[in-house]
């Protein structure tokens, strides 16, 4: 696939100005753009709280409305249509760090601002440089997967989770600057941010040459208008969407109208050599592992499997844990490493083996998010209609709001399921060729040989679907 | 701007305390007028109905809430004022109103499998004529 | 280099294809099944057996008992449905005239992994899981093909 289009079909550089259009730039730059988006899921979640709190441990999650909607429809909005289109349009939304936000800023709607900066209140520290990557939210998201079953079930287990989340979040904007926590802590932060390089939509600069002979960037330190970049990056310069929040704040603040909020091919960020990492690697083969591991636990048939992730003997979860975090933090990786290993060998080139590593890891994001869509398809449509009952008995306590609060269970499509999880992987297959490709061009310098060169990357990647397609549909 | 401002904090205290505000006032404001009666369907060996003995006054109406509090599936049946619930799932809640028209000692039982206790899992409704106060409230 | 890239896309493709194309026809021929008579214990939270393996064509009648609750017995792409008390079992009985695996679902909440109580039904043969093994192969064999026609326009 000739370097520079997207399936040897579209540019790389294609790209559809969203903010061309009056009406979407007007909406960009109010201050209420994305308050009043929170506001509405502060809301959301302040009924899920209540949901939590009042469902307590034992009440079954099915008629929970904070595990449905938290569990059932945002995880699935987050990995079917937000993430993959939208990029961190969650992160947009998202009403967990608004506490911590509000006071920071002491301000809701407006702006603080005095002689040339962003006023705070808190201490404003900078967070470790060795912090300052993927490791910590790669630690912290596995840990949060291995009570998947308390989570996803136990009302009470979810409400925790959540209260605990704001309560860091509102700990760590007192004491470290901007939105630390979203960038280096946020346990579902780190996937959407890695699986955001393959969104079909982007924040970015419009002209650089602007920016360059712009020497006040409000976009970095604020002013009148809004923040300097919560998300602590170089609005006028960042080339991948991992650590844009899609806050909007640069559309503000910048006086020349040079943010663009664009349309794009798929993928094209998994091509950016920017920010690499070990970090990114491991979150790529962690998030591929767990969809394995979750697909195994709760759509599988294996009862054992499942008294053991909830925690039916100690010794079970135990085993549980183990096997989950060894498969997840060794096994996939060394399968990986030795797929790799392979490819420099073949190589014959003198390239470190960690960089051949991680370059192909990238490969591997539209194949994982493949895998997630297709495991959440297993997890909305047979159980997507608990979502009615639910909206019209929130806590339980026998309310009908909509009159659906004793609408049966009723499985959606279940038939045609195993055909959509088939074409999903499929395309995710695709799109992961196209990249593996174009990465090994990139990683072995001599053109000819690099097709040949990713031949072991393409095995893993045949291999891994055939093990997913085996696993959903075989 | 500083109306936006105080708009915005509005609409936050509304999203939080306003919406903790309006569901508990809304779930006390279903039951004005009533007698209201909380019972929670449980299996036999974890303590049975609670209460597993109702007094009611007899043409004073009642509000029944049965909610099963457990994961198996419950039924409810009082039969001698014809009431019936095929099945209570695990967490739902089902209201039953009536008014007692006589007085008596009357069974109640669950009418779903739940254990291999089921058939233990009874209790009884007592209509009297008399101005006594019915056993529990919330 | 090139030409063997290519000679090994074609190769997938064809191979792929051909997969595809069998499934496909088999998919499609008339088979004679038997009666099969299928016990399925449910208990919280699982089936047994947990794979119950069929013939297409074959009469499957199922007959569902519980060991503990109320459990359900819900077919994806069938969409036959049925229920067990202890004491009082379920039956459902249908023609196995769709291939691949099938999951069935407990349909009555029965405690907190209810919704993960999961077993599967695999008609076999599989042509369905056929067709889709193809499928990759010929993905495969496209992208190379794709690869070494672009190379080569590019080399010339």
């Amino acid at each position: 696939m000739r370097d520079g289009l997207v399936l040897g079909l579209i540019p790389e550089t294609w790209r559809f100005e969203l903010t061309q259009f009056p009406w979407v730039r007007r909406l960009l730059k109010s201050r209420w753009m994305p308050l009043g988006l929170i506001l509405f899921n502060v809301f959301l979640f302040t009924v899920i709280l209540m949901a939590g709190f009042f469902g307590g441990l034992t009440s079954p999650g099915n008629y929970n409305f904070g595990i449905m909607i938290v569990w059932i429809l945002w995880w699935v909005l987050l990995m079917t249509v937000l993430v993959p289109v939208l990029s961190r349009f969650w992160c947009t939304m998202c009403p967990l760090p608004f506490l911590g936000e509000w006071l920071q800023r002491l301000r809701l709607f407006g702006v603080r601002y005095e002689r040339g900066r962003n006023l705070y209140f808190g201490l404003n520290k900078r967070w470790p440089k060795s912090l300052s990557n993927m490791w910590l939210m790669n630690i912290l998201f596995l840990a949060t997967t291995f009570a998947s079953g308390f989570f996803t079930v136990r009302p009470a287990a979810t409400f925790v989770l959540l209260a605990a989340i704001i309560a860091l979040s509102v700990v760590l904007s007192l004491i470290y600057r901007a939105r630390t926590f979203c960038l280096y802590v946020c346990p579902v932060s780190g996937f959407q941010g890695l699986y955001s390089n393959f969104a079909l939509t982007e924040v970015r600069v419009k002209d650089p040459e602007i920016c360059a002979r712009h020497k006040t960037k409000g976009c970095v330190v604020g002013n009148e208008r809004g923040y300097g970049c919560p998300w602590l990056l170089l609005p006028y310069a960042f080339r991948r969407n991992t650590y844009c929040g899609m806050c909007f704040e640069c559309l503000k603040t910048c006086e020349y109208d040079n943010m663009a909020v664009n349309l794009r091919p798929p993928g094209v960020d998994l091509l950016v050599d920017e920010k690499r990492g070990l970090d990114e690697a491991y979150k790529a083969l962690i998030m591929l592992g767990i969809a394995v591991v979750f697909f195994v636990t709760f759509q599988g048939p294996w009862g054992t499997l499942k008294d053991w992730a909830n925690a039916a003997t100690l010794s079970g979860y135990l085993a549980f844990i183990g096997l989950h975090a060894s498969w997840n933090l060794i096994v996939l990786p060394a399968i990986f490493l030795l797929f790799t290993w392979v490819a420099r060998r073949a190589a014959r080139q003198a390239v470190p083996l960690k960089k051949v590593y991680v370059n192909f890891s990238y490969a591997t994001v539209p194949l994982g998010l493949a895998a997630w869509i297709a495991f959440s398809l297993g997890i909305i449509l047979p159980n997507g209609s608990y979502l009615l009952h639910v909206l019209s008995d929130p806590f339980a306590w026998g309310w009908d709001l909509f009159g659906t609060a004793h609408f049966p269970w009723t499985p959606v499509l279940t038939g045609i399921m195993p055909y959509l999880m088939i074409l999903t992987l499929l395309v995710g297959l695709l799109f992961s060729i196209d990249i593996a490709l174009k990465i090994a061009r990139q990683t072995f310098v001599e053109p000819e040989a690099a097709v040949r060169d990713a031949f072991p990357i393409l095995g893993f990647l045949g291999a891994t679907t055939f093990g997913l397609m085996w696993l959903f549909v075989g | 701007m500083r109306g936006q401002e105080l708009l915005a904090v509005l609409l936050a205290l509304l999203a939080t305390v306003g919406t903790i505000t309006v569901a508990l006032w809304y779930d006390r404001s279903r039951d004005a007028g009533r007698e209201v009666i909380e019972l929670l369907a449980i299996q036999p060996k974890n303590g049975n109905w609670q209460p597993s003995e109702i007094r009611l006054e007899r043409g004073r109406p009642v509000r029944l809430k049965i909610r099963n509090v457990e994961t198996v599936s419950h039924g409810f049946a009082l039969p001698d004022f014809g009431i019936g619930i095929a099945e209570i799932k695990p967490g739902e809640v089902h209201v039953v109103d009536f008014t007692p028209d006589r007085t008596g000692i009357f069974p109640f039982y669950c009418t779903v499998w739940c254990s291999n206790e089921h058939m233990a899992m009874a209790g009884r409704v007592i209509v009297t004529e008399s101005v006594a106060r019915a056993s529990s409230n919330r | 280099m090139i030409r063997t890239l290519k000679r090994l896309g074609l190769t997938l493709l064809g191979a792929g294809a051909l997969l595809f194309l069998t499934s496909v026809v088999l998919a499609w021929w008339p088979t004679r099944g038997e009666e099969r008579a299928i016990t399925i214990v449910a208990r919280r939270f699982q089936y047994m057996p947990n794979i119950v393996r069929v013939r297409r064509g074959d009469t499957v009648t199922i007959r569902l008992m519980s060991e503990d609750v109320h459990h359900g017995f819900y077919l994806d792409g069938y969409e036959v449905q049925t229920s067990a008390l202890p004491g009082q079992d379920g039956v459902v009985r249908f023609v196995a005239d769709k291939t691949g695996k099938f999951a069935f679902r407990c349909s009555v909440t029965c405690g907190a992994f209810h919704p993960y109580m999961i077993g599967y039904l695999k008609v076999e043969p599989d042509y369905r899981f056929l067709g889709a093994t193809g499928a990759v192969l010929a993905l495969f064999g496209a992208a190379f093909v794709a690869v070494s026609t672009r190379s080569a326009s590019a080399g010339s």
